[in-house]
């Protein structure tokens, strides 16, 4: 008989603790309703990419050596350097280069080992199209510039939560010149320069 | 005490807008007989709470997205009108003109009638929905009764679906929903049976009335906040919500019985769900917390303002205080029950069958037989 009403004693207490939990649940829940929201409305709103982003590959014919360096270092020899050897100067001629974006993986290997620097990775990222024949960019496409998301004027840039002031969530109705958490590089620099002037100073005096 | 308690209990009985006399009254006056007169009443109710009860189901369409959006810290539909009101209305034309797929192996009959048979008696329950001293389709003397028996053909269209689709994630999704609907309909039962004995009637009017005659204090959530708690509970699981939302379940049933319907079968679904749901959350705020009943009693407002509770305009505001109380109990409550979905994981069959009969039933029962024990003890209190 005691031992029965102590299994019901512990059998309620159960109960009403998992109660409670529920409550706190429901309270979490409940807190959620006066938070903004965080999602961001992609075509009017887009978030600027970091400034390592790995984009699109933008790429300077008149820069290209004709090395293949790029095709070396590639996973799957993906860019096509179209070259001759032009006898008399018996130099490489470079007539056309093409990277097709529906194969690339962006990972910047390329882009890493061009010893001329002719690759370099922007910021574009939208690059659906309804044909996969019409990703294989040529040195032409290559060439282009993105547009950029902050001088879009259709577009309300969006900073990354990385980006935003220390304890901020919302990059919305963000104050135009505030800066992200922690110190810019070139603060960091500065202010370590003034340490050494001033150090040097004390040491002369 | 208790003899005031009884003028104004009688009080509230006899006062009241009642829109039938005056219709009645009205076309008598231009010269039509009464029977003609009350043949002409018959469809009015009817049609109002069925539209009622469809615009109901848009706001909570409506609700639960926007809710569940700022849940999860989205914006929810947002183009569909202001604020995306008209989401709802664009959901329910695309299955309106949707194709209306029979599966070739399903059995079509049974197909069909499936969905009609768990819409039904859940629109048919709302007969005895009070909005106010008369403003019901029928004041039924067997009141919330019928509505519990209604609510037990449900699981036979449920099965009946789940059966015809000849789809093994049907037939699972339908044997849950029975098994469910019939495992909560008895602690259900019982937890109202517990507020019938202290009302001494079936009526949900005298339901209502007998919360009333304190406002706030005597409502029924203070005498039977275990009622209370069960009667949520098994309303949630009636309603195939989550944490009881298995027949249905995403992750292992694709839609459970629903699976092979598309068009406008989906459609009675999805609409006898959204309409349980709110008649779920009316019959709780009729139940325990007072249907119709402003927190202050009205006839004590207008009694200290010097007014006759008989005039027209005072039955009008009051008969207007009353639907909106209802209603924003209602929504309360299926805010709350939104936010449940939210909160709670779904629990697994044999959890769910184990706190239907190991936890609730054995409750509910010592629920009843403790509402009865405080009925003889305490009259006064306890509707003696």
């Amino acid at each position: 008989m005691v031992t029965f009403f102590q299994k019901a004693a512990e059998y309620a207490q159960d109960a009403i603790s998992a109660g409670k939990y529920l409550l706190q649940g429901l309270a979490v829940t409940f807190d959620h309703m006066r938070r903004r929201p965080i999602t961001v409305q992609y075509p009017y709103e887009k978030l600027i990419p970091s400034e390592r982003y790995r984009g699109r590959i933008h790429y300077e014919f008149d820069k290209c050596i004709a090395c293949e360096v790029c095709v070396r270092v590639c996973p799957i020899n993906l860019p096509v350097v179209d070259w001759v050897m032009n006898k008399e100067t018996k130099k490489k001629e470079l007539r056309n280069y093409s990277i097709d974006f529906g194969v690339c993986i962006f990972c910047g290997n390329c882009v890493e080992y061009c010893p001329t620097n002719c690759l370099s990775m922007t910021e574009e990222y939208e690059l659906a199209a309804f044909d996969r024949h019409n990703l294989n960019f040529d040195n032409v496409a290559l060439g282009r510039l993105p547009t950029n998301v902050t001088t879009d004027p259709s577009v309300i840039a969006l900073k990354e939560l990385a980006y935003l002031p220390q304890g901020v969530m919302d990059p919305h109705e963000l104050e135009k010149d505030s800066s992200r958490a922690g110190k810019l590089p070139s603060e960091v620099l500065i202010k370590t320069i003034d340490n050494d002037t001033a150090s040097i100073g004390e040491k002369t005096q | 005490m208790f003899t005031t308690l009884k003028i104004v209990f009688i009080a509230v009985v006899d006062t009241g807008l009642d829109l039938e006399i005056s219709f009645n009254h009205l076309l008598q006056g231009i010269g039509l007989p009464s029977s003609i007169a009350h043949l002409l009443w018959l469809p009015l109710p009817m049609l109002l709470v069925l539209t009622a009860s469809l615009i109901g189901v848009l706001v909570t369409v409506w609700l639960e997205r926007k809710i569940s959006a700022a849940a999860q810290q989205r914006i929810g539909p947002e183009y569909a009108g202001a604020l995306g009101i008209l989401q709802p209305v664009a959901d329910g034309l695309k299955l309106l003109v949707k194709e209306d797929i029979i599966p070739k192996k399903a059995d079509s009959l049974l197909f069909t009638l499936g969905p009609i048979l768990v819409l039904i008696p859940v629109i048919l329950s709302w007969l005895i929905v009070p909005f106010g001293q008369n403003l019901l389709i029928s004041n039924v003397g067997i009141g919330i009764f019928l509505w519990i028996a209604l609510s037990s053909i449900q699981p036979i269209g449920l099965l009946m679906s789940g059966y015809a689709s000849n789809n093994k994630y049907s037939l699972l999704g339908g044997l849950r929903a029975a098994a469910q609907s019939i495992s909560y309909e008895i602690p259900l039962a019982l937890a109202v049976l517990a507020v019938v004995m202290m009302s001494n009637s079936l009526s949900t009017v005298d339901i209502v009335n007998q919360q009333n005659t304190a406002g706030l204090l005597s409502w029924n959530i203070f005498r039977q906040p275990v009622g209370f708690l069960i009667f949520w509970i098994c309303a949630l699981a009636e309603c195939e919500r989550l944490p009881f939302d298995l027949p249905e379940a995403e992750e292992e049933l694709v839609a459970g019985y629903q699976t092979e319907y598309a068009g406008m079968k989906f459609a009675l679904f999805y609409l006898g769900s959204y309409i349980n749901l709110i008649l779920s959350s009316l019959l709780v705020s009729v139940l325990y917390l007072g249907g119709w009943g402003f927190p202050i009693p009205i006839d004590l407002i207008t009694h200290s303002l010097g007014q006759s509770p008989n005039a027209p305009v005072i039955q009008i505001i009051a008969a207007t205080i009353g639907i909106i109380m209802t209603v924003f109990k209602t929504y309360l409550l299926v805010f709350l029950a939104i936010l449940l979905r939210w909160t709670t994981p779904r629990v697994r069959i044999d959890q769910l069958l184990d706190l239907g009969w190991k936890f609730l039933l054995p409750i509910s029962l010592v629920n009843l037989l403790f509402t009865a024990a405080l009925k003889l003890a305490f009259p006064i209190a306890f509707g003696g």
